[in-house]
């Protein structure tokens, strides 16, 4: 009897919209976040190196742009990302050599990733206006 | 092991309740990405019978195929002076004292038959084996995430056993059988030890965001940790064709190390690891 | 046709079979990204040694042989890894039939990038 109507397609059940965020799903997209922001990154280089090529004028106007209050959070947000993504990194390298999977261990890389990443940012940045003031 | 609700950055055990995240959920919009017939609404409220004492509220979703509606989220009080202690017996004690329609798969009652693995609290569990004591309060369950729901909490396991099957689980041989058994040593014995536990609960496959998105194609953590279990067997001849079978940018290369299955296992086991020995014996061989 | 509803669940699971091929993409981010490792901590170090440098000395700097050697080796490697990395990224999201010319279009653009940045640090190198 239950053959013969049309079957109402089954319906799926809540994935993203309800699973808890750990450590583990969370440092890992924010891996691939960064990698993404920093492929962007890749391109302002290119940019950055042709107009270094072009002559005075126009490096003086990529450098104008990236000393701008705007250029330079956007810069700061970039080293963060990469520091990130360089931790994560070299977190994913020791997985591939099947090192670093108990749970204990995943965790305490896992904030050493986000601590290291913070130092880092924070000691880059500190020695740039170190070396320029 | 699973009264201490410790606050911990480091997680020792997959039995460690997530009671530390910081966000209960992503921030995506509720129903993010979610098709028209599988939108969530609003349900009923059961109330605890009368004169009961110590009560708790539980969020259970409900989809019933035979009439019109959507799925929903119904909010049972359970009398918890009446009920066992784990997730199960208060599933249980709402079917026989509330509403006899609640579905749910069940067996053991002793976390080794993987019939009763689910979304507990937003991970997945076997509901035999969590406390409700360790549940937040209203508690809420949902079925295993991202597979289609025949009814209640009850998913369609049809793909995953067969992606399992696809792998063929059985042991390779070509050389005759020997006279009586095929020698392994105890250390070749021990490499099977963490993989051949698997109950097929499917706890960490439907917690992969890679299955979410590709497991159409992608093999999923509890395959791929069987399939490493023939690999590593010392008794079978298939290795070159399993690892053939297996090299494709889907099947393995979709997973990128998320490890929400090393947390989620109820067994205490290591799909990650698993993973991770077969990609490191298929660089092995080509070099 | 592989993912077609009458098909049988474990054809469904088969699909179009293994690609017998994977290993190779899986290898070569490893390898750039061990190799990026040590590059992007030496291009972070001179661009904070840098931070304040006229222009007349980054060109100079850059002139150099083994920085400019550096930073070729860093773009070969950086576009490298990207290009994979993203086509991963690709293949996870995009599913539809526009998913391939998205991956052509990611590596065409990948490759003119690093062909750009290597010939730009080349005439500054060679250049005036």
């Amino acid at each position: 009897m239950s053959s013969l109507r049309a079957k109402r397609p089954r319906p799926l059940s809540p994935n993203i919209q309800i699973y808890r965020p750990q450590l583990t799903s969370v440092l890992s997209i924010v891996n691939r976040i960064t990698g993404v922001v920093l492929s962007a990154s890749a391109v302002v280089l290119v940019v950055w190196l042709i107009a270094a090529a072009s002559g005075p004028e126009a490096y003086a106007a990529a450098q104008g742009a990236i000393t701008s209050w705007i250029g330079e959070s956007v810069l700061f947000g970039c080293t963060f990302a990469l520091f990130l993504h360089l931790c994560g990194g070299i977190r994913h390298l020791v997985w591939d050599t099947v090192h670093g999977f108990e749970l204990g261990s995943i965790y305490a890389s896992g904030w050493a990733v986000v601590a290291a990443s913070l130092v880092l940012t924070v000691a880059a940045w500190a020695l740039s206006l170190a070396l320029a003031g | 092991m699973a009264y201490d609700k410790e606050r911990t950055l480091i997680i020792k055990s997959s039995d460690q309740v997530p009671s530390t995240t910081l966000f209960k959920r992503f921030p995506v919009p509720r129903n993010f990405g979610v098709s028209r017939e599988s939108r969530i609404g609003r349900g009923k409220t059961w109330p605890a019978p009368a004169g009961a004492m110590r009560v708790k509220s539980f969020e259970i979703y409900r989809y019933d195929p035979d009439s019109e509606g959507n799925p929903r989220l119904d909010t049972f009080e359970v009398d918890l002076d009446d009920c066992g202690p784990m997730v199960l017996d208060a599933l249980i004690w709402i079917k026989n004292k509330i509403d006899s329609t609640l579905t749910f798969r069940r067996s053991c009652r002793e976390g080794i038959c993987g019939s009763c693995s689910m979304n507990i609290d937003g991970t997945n569990w076997l509901a035999c084996m969590r406390f409700i004591s360790d549940l937040a309060t209203p508690a809420t369950i949902y079925p295993l995430a991202n597979m289609q729901i025949i009814k209640d909490l009850v998913p369609d396991l049809t793909h995953l056993f067969a992606q399992y099957a696809a792998i063929e689980p059985w042991l390779k041989s070509k050389t005759p059988e020997p006279e009586r058994e095929r020698l392994q040593s105890p250390e070749e014995r021990g490499r099977l030890d963490g993989y051949y536990e698997c109950i097929l609960c499917f706890c960490c496959t439907s917690g992969c965001p890679s299955h979410w998105w590709n497991g159409g194609r992608f093999l999923g953590p509890a395959v791929l940790l069987q399939a490493w279990r023939w690999l590593t067997d010392s008794r079978d001849e298939g290795t070159g064709e399993r690892l053939d079978n297996l090299e494709d940018p889907f099947r393995l290369y979709r997973c990128h190390t998320i490890l929400n299955c090393t947390r989620t296992c109820p067994k205490g086991l290591n799909p990650g690891k698993a993973i991770a020995e077969i990609k490191k014996a298929m660089v092995e061989r080509r070099s | 046709m592989d993912r077609l509803p009458t098909r049988s669940p474990l054809a469904r699971a088969i699909g179009l079979g293994s690609a017998k091929e994977g290993v190779e993409h899986w290898w070569v981010e490893r390898v750039s990204a061990v190799a990026l490792v040590p590059l992007t901590l030496w291009f972070v170090a001179s661009i904070i040694g840098h931070t304040y440098s006229d222009y007349a000395t980054f060109i100079v700097w850059l002139g150099t042989p083994i920085n400019t050697i550096l930073m070729i080796l860093l773009q070969v490697a950086l576009f490298r890894h990207t290009a994979l990395g993203l086509q991963v990224v690709i293949e996870d999201y995009v599913h539809s039939g526009a998913k391939f010319a998205v991956l052509v279009t990611m590596r065409l653009g990948c490759f003119s990038l690093a062909i750009a940045g290597i010939i730009a640090t080349l005439r500054i190198a060679f250049g005036g």
